[in-house]
């Protein structure tokens, strides 16, 4: 069955030159953790807040939950909760008033929101803080906040827009492995993250946008699969240059240096060179972070090439 | 969503927005307190305590006025820097019960002021119907102004515009008109332009519930300010954007 579907989605924003969303088209399945992959500005927020219906889109259709999320919003708004980008904790309140007033407010009766709000602090290790100023945690416990507010609401669906922005590893992993427990409840999460690990960790299923467009799609290994001449990467640290590097894959710079992506044999034969002008050379598979590079920054110098 | 989850929702915004606030920081309160008790003060010391009643009537409209644009900033910063009606929006929680529930919480910040106030009406003699009369002209023009809060907050770019705005609106509505002080003084020419503000109408309706005379017809008064309130929360219904396009 599936929790989420879209189809011609557009969205022209008032003062945008450019769509934010570009006839996106996108089924994503019930009880799964869905990934939206984009750089900055390319799409996710704007998606995410016309399925949530905050949004109206300019043209296009987005169901959701089988409720169309413009015409049944009210009916849609039931079944589904948000943890907002950039979203902030609200002075003077503890984590446990904010995660109480996630639930209370959706109608939520005062012993069993009382308890889930329990839980929810225990889920993201917030029970040390759970009556404290939110003023006065860290960054990262504010965020987790945040993110508590949704987990044990009755929502059959959550969006979480960059739930792990700014935390640190510990901590993204605290909110991968609650994402995961409410998978096995049985709820659909759709986040956006810009972190590739996380992506390639919690996904099922995640697409690549780019302007507002479907760049690719799929579990992430069938989108990693999707470049399958490109299996292996390797860095280059000296020696080579980029018009000579073109002979044995596809080249990227990162930070100054040049990749090339790869299959087994390109990678050998770059091997051998490398040995033999006694260059500096590092191999390993591909990631999904690799692909990622390899399909926006086609897309950047497409757009560049052509305009 | 039923009308008992309704409830809860309504009690839990204006719980946690409202009266948990106060209660933790209660300097809340006494910045709602502090520039009509002050102007209050003012004119009590500065008259040997004859002005005292109009006082009391410009600090009841002005802190109701005070509460209903306070509202404004509040939207502001919970759509803006918190991001909180981003989660409301998307929740079962209704635009309405929203709305009432952010007013009815920041009500709560100015319930001792209110209380306050009445008690110093009712010593000055006001009878019980005067007090009704001036809770019932508290509550329009808490809506009025409640609503032009909402209008405000639904142009401002950032919250500290919002904040900004609402404060000079505050002043402008609550300190430059006749609410401190009889719309009679005021030179000919400027009275029909005091008397179309709503901070006119309330204050020279409490004016005339103290026992000051009314300098104001009461029936026109009424009127006026039903008819603002009417206005504001048209402008709002139509200005207020819950699902951005």
């Amino acid at each position: 069955m599936k929790a989420l579907t879209a189809r011609g989605l557009t969205k022209v924003y008032r003062k945008g030159k450019q769509p934010a969303l570009d006839s996106l088209d996108l089924e994503i399945e019930s009880g799964q953790i869905f990934t939206m992959l984009g750089r900055n500005g390319a799409g996710k927020t704007t998606f995410l807040r016309i399925a949530s219906t905050q949004l109206l889109p300019t043209s296009g259709s987005v169901t959701v939950l089988g409720l169309d999320a413009v015409k049944e919003a009210k009916a849609l708004r039931e079944r589904i909760a948000i943890a907002p980008q950039e979203a902030e904790t609200i002075y003077p309140l503890t984590p446990r008033d904010h995660v109480l007033l996630g639930l209370r407010m959706r109608g939520m009766e005062k012993e069993e929101a009382a308890k889930r709000a329990r839980e929810a602090l225990e889920d993201l290790e917030l029970t040390d803080v759970a009556d404290t100023n939110s003023d006065w945690l860290s960054g990262g416990l504010k965020q987790r906040v945040i993110v508590a507010m949704v987990v044990r609401t009755d929502a059959d669906l959550i969006f979480l827009d960059e739930p792990t922005i700014g935390l640190d590893p510990v901590n993204r992993r605290r909110v991968w492995d609650q994402l995961t427990r409410l998978k096995r409840t049985g709820k659909t999460i759709i986040l956006t993250t810009h972190y590739m690990d996380e992506a390639e960790a919690l996904s099922d299923s995640l697409v690549i946008i780019n302007k507002g467009k479907v760049m690719a799609a799929g579990t992430p290994r069938s989108v990693k699969a999707a470049v399958t001449s490109r299996t292996t990467r390797v860095d280059v640290f000296d020696s080579f240059d980029r018009s000579e590097l073109g002979a044995f894959g596809h080249v990227v710079t990162i930070a100054g240096r040049y990749r090339v992506l790869t299959d087994a044999s390109g990678a050998r034969r770059l091997g051998d060179e490398a040995v033999a002008r006694n260059a500096s050379i590092a191999i390993s598979p591909v990631t999904l972070d690799d692909v990622f590079v390899d399909i926006v920054g086609e897309a950047e110098r497409e757009g560049e090439n052509g305009s | 969503m039923g009308a008992r989850k309704t409830l809860r929702s309504l009690w839990a915004i204006m719980y946690y927005l409202g009266f948990t606030p106060m209660i933790r920081n209660p300097l809340f309160m006494a910045f709602v307190f502090s520039t009509p008790f002050t102007l209050l003060f003012i004119l009590f010391v500065a008259s040997n305590g004859t002005a005292l009643p109009y006082g009391l009537a410009g600090a009841l409209t002005m802190i109701t006025t005070e509460l209903g644009l306070f509202v404004g900033t509040d939207l502001a910063s919970y759509k803006l820097q918190n991001r909180f009606q981003d989660m409301v929006v998307a929740s079962p929680v209704s635009p309405l019960i929203y709305m009432f529930g952010v007013a009815l919480s920041e009500l709560i910040f100015g319930a001792p002021a209110l209380i306050i106030l009445f008690g110093l009406i009712a010593g000055q003699g006001a009878s019980l119907a005067a007090l009704v009369s001036c809770l019932g002209v508290v509550i329009l023009l808490w809506v009025t102004t409640t609503s032009l809060g909402f209008f405000f907050s639904a142009y401002a770019p950032n919250t500290q515009n919002a904040f900004i705005i609402n404060g000079f609106i505050t002043t402008m509505l609550s300190v430059l008109p006749p609410v401190y002080y009889s719309v009679n003084v005021l030179p000919p020419y400027l009275v029909p332009l005091a008397v179309v503000i709503p901070t006119t109408e309330a204050s020279s309706l409490f004016q005339g519930a103290i026992g000051l005379g009314y300098s104001i017809e009461p029936a026109w008064g009424f009127g006026a300010l039903l008819a603002a309130t009417f206005i504001m929360l048209l402008a709002v219904s139509f200005r207020m954007k819950w699902r951005e396009s």
